[in-house]
């Protein structure tokens, strides 16, 4: 099979304005913050942004001001706090926003894997979650449904199939055969609802490794597209089993974050004024700050 | 041993909900504090669940986070939202829902979305999966600390439904049997099989009736006499302490 290693920028090159991404990240654990800040180097914009529990990566897509439509189930920085970015801009009304729940847009990824149309649920009934989708951009992507055999109610809503799905991973051989250890939320789902697949891997391994324990393998080559392998990927998130949240970043984060004026402070310092990922981690603090962060192997973090 | 918390006999109380063998999903914060203390005393043998994918996890370190590493460790599954809240929750196999909440209302109704104070609309964490759980498990309890705001007659925004207009969750056409406990560091509240319209049932010590009612932003129902909550054993109090919060992250 080919070998599908690539760089962050040439992947986000091929990807238009306007894309339906969805990403892999839950809060403060596996963002893909090598892909995000080079979208926001490369200032794609108007972007459709889909995610089960949206955290640092999709706060900074937004923060960038290049979302258009966000469709997320919540969003947290866990003990960091509110996703800053996110939250304002749905108080200001900047941007079009689709408030789901964890289950519900795990579910229609999961439509759009199977190749269905729709799902039904039984989550969101008698919700003013529910009701604020209809009244919204969302009221075409549901439809109260009764099951055709028994009668029970259901809420039916249509698939999610992203343009592009983007998920960090501990390893992947050089083909795109996938490990994720720890728990996995909504990525396998999302990752297989997508038309592309791109998978960040914090390191590469030989096929032959993959092959010793394929039940390990929680997306198989044939389905990824690209590979993009880079250390430290989702630095300041953590990565199960390879390193910590980075605490003292996170703070720094959220003081920018929290602040309209400040977040594009942040932007310049640390992504447009870096050249790449790698540039971005000698800045955060290079090779002795990172190892710093390193995990305990056997705890994992 | 020094004086005993209201916070302590909050999560005592959550803990003795629990039944040994059930599977629960546990919400972050003060539901993984009761969970742990349940789990290590009278119920070993429960099964908690994290929305995110992870089965029967015992950390060492107190965890203050969902996608935590912390709270991964010494799990006996590793999974994910489809697992736990498709094939365990959604298939109606979850005894306990055990969340925290910004508000809970007299019906139960539950809101993580967002605060409004004096016009303004401020946004919070949203469901994630609190509006999973709420809908779906067999019952549901949400431990908080007792603030008149945080209780008030009607949730500012209906994140996750209760007895959603006191209606029957079978009228709601919700699949899960709804609230069952809102337990808070002033006393422990139950639903009236009727009206489904909150009810107390007993005070913690150090708390009087009359300060839960100045306190609580809905009507309570008040029995004859409120019992008095029981008091978390030596055993419960030095698990607390030393092992599942000894920093006092929850407790403090």
């Amino acid at each position: 099979m080919a070998q599908k290693i690539t760089g962050a920028a040439d992947v986000v090159r091929t990807i238009p304005d306007g894309s339906h991404i969805a990403l892999g990240g839950f809060a403060i654990a596996r963002n893909v913050i090598a892909v995000v800040h080079e979208l926001i180097r490369q200032n794609k914009r108007n972007l459709t942004v889909s995610q089960g529990v949206a955290g640092l990566d999709t706060d900074l897509l937004v923060g960038a001001d290049l979302v258009g439509r966000l469709i997320i189930g919540g969003g947290s920085l866990d003990r960091f706090g509110p996703v800053h970015c996110i939250n304002r801009a749905r108080e200001t009304g900047s941007l079009a926003f689709e408030d789901w729940t964890s289950l519900s847009i795990c579910f229609r990824y999961l439509a759009g894997a199977l190749g269905l149309s729709f799902i039904p649920i039984k989550s969101l009934l008698a919700s003013e979650i529910l009701e604020r989708l209809e009244r919204g951009g969302a009221k075409r992507e549901l439809s109260p449904m009764q099951c055709p055999f028994t009668g029970e109610a259901y809420l039916a809503m249509t698939a999610l199939t992203p343009d592009v799905s983007f998920v960090h991973v501990q390893s992947a051989d050089a083909e795109g055969n996938c490990r994720i250890d720890g728990p996995r939320w909504e990525n396998e789902e999302q990752a297989k609802a997508a038309r592309r697949l791109i998978v960040i891997a914090e390191e590469i391994v030989p096929t032959e490794a993959i092959q010793k324990e394929p039940g390990r393998t929680i997306i198989p080559a044939h389905r990824v597209e690209a590979v993009i392998h880079q250390p430290f990927g989702a630095h300041p998130t953590a990565v199960f089993g390879r390193y910590d949240y980075d605490a003292a970043h996170l703070k720094l984060y959220v003081d920018h974050s929290k602040r309209p004026e400040r977040i594009g402070e942040y932007i310049q310092n640390y992504i447009l004024s870096t050249r790449n990922h790698d540039a971005y981690l000698e800045k955060v603090g290079g090779l002795r700050h990172l190892e710093g962060l390193k995990a305990d192997p056997v705890l994992g973090y | 041993m020094t004086e005993i918390r209201a916070t302590e006999i909050m999560v005592a109380a959550g803990a003795r909900e629990l039944k040994d063998s059930e599977i629960v999903v546990v919400g972050i914060g003060l539901p993984q504090v009761a969970c742990f203390l349940a789990k290590g005393t009278h119920a070993p043998g429960l099964t908690p669940l994290l929305e995110i994918g992870v089965a029967n996890m015992r950390p060492l370190h107190t965890p203050v986070g969902l996608a935590y590493s912390r709270i991964f460790y010494r799990a006996t599954c590793w999974s994910g939202f489809l697992d736990v809240m498709g094939m365990n929750l959604h298939r109606g196999v979850v005894d306990t829902g055990f969340l925290g909440a910004l508000e809970v209302d007299r019906f139960g109704n539950i809101n993580t979305t967002l605060s409004r104070e004096e016009g303004s609309v401020r946004y919070f964490n949203g469901s994630a999966g609190g509006n999973d759980v709420a809908s779906l498990a067999k019952r549901v309890i949400v431990i908080m600390r007792h603030e008149k705001r945080k209780l008030p007659n009607a949730v500012a925004h209906l994140t996750s439904p209760g007895f959603v207009g006191g209606k029957t969750r079978q009228e709601l056409s919700l699949r899960g049997g709804g609230p069952h406990r809102i337990i808070t560091d002033k006393c422990v509240i139950g639903f009236d099989s009727a009206s489904r319209s909150a009810a107390l049932l007993s005070l913690h010590e150090g708390a009087s009736l009359e300060d839960v009612l100045a306190n609580t932003g809905f009507p309570l129902l008040l029995p004859d006499k409120p019992s008095l909550t029981p008091l978390p054993t030596a055993q419960e109090l030095r698990l607390l302490r030393e092992e599942i919060d000894p920093k006092g992250v929850y407790l403090g």
